[in-house]
């Protein structure tokens, strides 16, 4: 075995480690609408959404291996890597990928631990744009396309970003706004089965989405590992291993749940009821295929959140929690340069020592540091049990002061 | 064009389809249960109302499985095209 292969090793290890923090960190939004209105016991809910995230996963058939394209200069157009790369057996381009992974990881991790939907996309980019500033320069990143279509770190990322959650807000806004329209005075027995139901089939839409779309990039990385070190050549298909284990790790880290995420977004924004856990869901199922039949890459988690948002704006009188969701746009603002500040300093650390070492050094500060994170979010845990206890941070929408007493 | 010219054309149509399936669908969705609690008055029953319910409801599972075909076309490289109104599975 050679030291290239060792480091291989570490990439998959590390990439399938990244899909796992996806699944768990991206149950919420698919199922926390559904678990904060009762539509769907805790367990079940993050069962059927693991199950729904396992086919997905393995209905992507046509892998695009050209993930990275669209924010770093590291692979030609045909999917395979840049040939200076690869003049060493692989290890600067393995290295770069391993120092992005990291990144993204840790930040997954660590907004976990804080309980905020980040978007796990963000955090790959970001991971790889900053191992790539550190490893290439500021040329080697795709900043802004080259001007003929949607494209670059600002166009695939930043401005999808900023304007997602606006329009799933817009759309579950309207949703909810007129399904309260429609409804009121209906029995509650017609209404409460109904709006499970279209609860339930909404969200296990916006799952089996994630499924496709989101495991694809880790196949995407995987096989582009692959290729730079030698073990594949062909640049049209996936080794079925690679899938198999990517939507296993996906479908894994689903069903885990992270269930600091699903509580904030379930309970922590906007109290929901049964019939704006539908217009979200609807929203947010809408919203992701439609922009993903456009090309316009958008983010599951700006969606979903704005989905939440709009459907607590829709209905009059809900209560929003605007704290809790200013603190999540923080938390989206620096996901892409933080990822990116961990990725490049992983990426010096593992090329000052070089080699196998370096890549087992950054391999190992990865452990450590998702075992910190796990060992600090047991202080507070948060799962099945409580995830839907009352939010005790205030309302901001109270009667003024001295109103009362 | 700029990223930016880009990108609002993308969210003006992702917008304007996002209304049509992600309000519109939960709408009919809604007027279907409304029509549903109507026909099911205990006095007097109204057929209609049952009827037209299902009628809503069909509309709504077929939007479903839109986005289902879309989901599963797409993992095989695939997309739907609205040329000729009807969707059609095409090669992307």
């Amino acid at each position: 075995m050679t030291e290239t292969t060792v480091i291989l090793a570490l990439v998959v290890i590390t990439a399938l480690g990244f899909d796992f923090t996806n699944g768990f960190h991206d149950t919420a939004n698919a199922m926390a609408t559904s678990i904060a209105t009762g539509a769907l016991r805790p367990k079940v809910a993050v069962a059927l959404s693991g199950i729904l995230n396992l086919i997905g996963a393995f209905l992507s058939v046509e892998v695009a291996l050209t993930v990275s394209n669209a924010v770093v200069r590291i692979q030609n157009s045909d999917g395979t890597p840049k040939e200076a790369l690869t003049s060493d057996g692989g290890t600067a381009l393995l290295l770069i990928v391993l120092a992005g992974l990291v990144g993204s990881i840790v930040w997954n991790l660590f907004t976990w631990l804080l309980g905020l939907p980040s978007s796990s996309s963000h955090a790959l980019f970001g991971g790889l744009v900053g191992a790539t500033v550190a490893g290439l320069g500021w040329a080697g990143v795709n900043w802004n396309g080259d001007g003929s279509k949607l494209d670059g770190v600002i166009g695939k990322v930043i401005l999808p970003a900023l304007m997602s959650p606006v329009i799933a807000g817009l759309v579950a806004a309207v949703g909810t706004w007129l399904i309260y329209r429609i409804t009121v005075g209906v029995a509650a027995r017609f209404t409460d089965n109904g709006f499970r139901w279209g609860q339930i089939g909404s969200a296990s839409l916006v799952s089996l989405a994630h499924g496709t779309n989101d495991a694809q990039k880790t196949m995407g990385v995987i096989t582009l590992a692959l290729i730079a070190s030698g073990e594949w050549t062909d640049t049209t298909n996936i080794p079925f291993w690679v899938k198999a284990s990517c939507a296993l790790a996906i479908a894994l880290g689903t069903y885990l749940g992270g269930w600091r995420i699903i509580r904030t977004l379930g309970k922590g924004l906007v109290e929901i009821a049964p019939p704006q856990g539908m217009a979200a869901e609807s929203s947010s199922a809408a919203v992701i295929l439609v922009s993903s039949h456009l090309g316009f890459a958008l983010s599951t988690t700006h969606v979903a959140t704005g989905s939440i948002l709009g459907s607590g704006v829709g209905k009059s009188g809900a209560q929003v929690r605007w704290r809790v969701a200013g603190r999540m746009v923080a938390a989206w603002l620096i996901t892409l340069p933080s990822a990116a500040v961990v990725g490049a300093l992983m990426w010096f650390i593992g090329d000052l020592i070089g080699g196998l070492g370096g890549a087992l050094v950054i391999f190992l500060i990865l452990l450590a540091a998702a075992g910190y994170m796990y060992w600090r979010s047991r202080r507070t845990p948060v799962d099945h049990s409580n995830v839907n206890d009352e939010w005790d941070e205030p309302a901001e929408r109270r009667e003024p002061a001295g109103t009362a007493v | 064009m700029s990223n930016f010219g880009f990108a609002l054309e993308g969210a003006w149509k992702v917008l304007a389809a996002g209304l049509v399936l992600g309000a519109g669908l939960p709408v009919l969705f809604a007027l279907g249960i409304r029509s549903l609690a109507w026909g099911a008055d205990a006095a007097a029953p109204r057929p209609a109302g049952k009827a037209l319910a299902y009628g809503l409801f069909a509309v709504v599972i077929l939007g479903v499985l839109l986005g289902l075909t879309y989901i599963v076309a797409s993992g095989f490289g695939k997309t739907i095209s609205f040329d000729h109104f009807w969707p059609a599975i095409v090669d992307k």
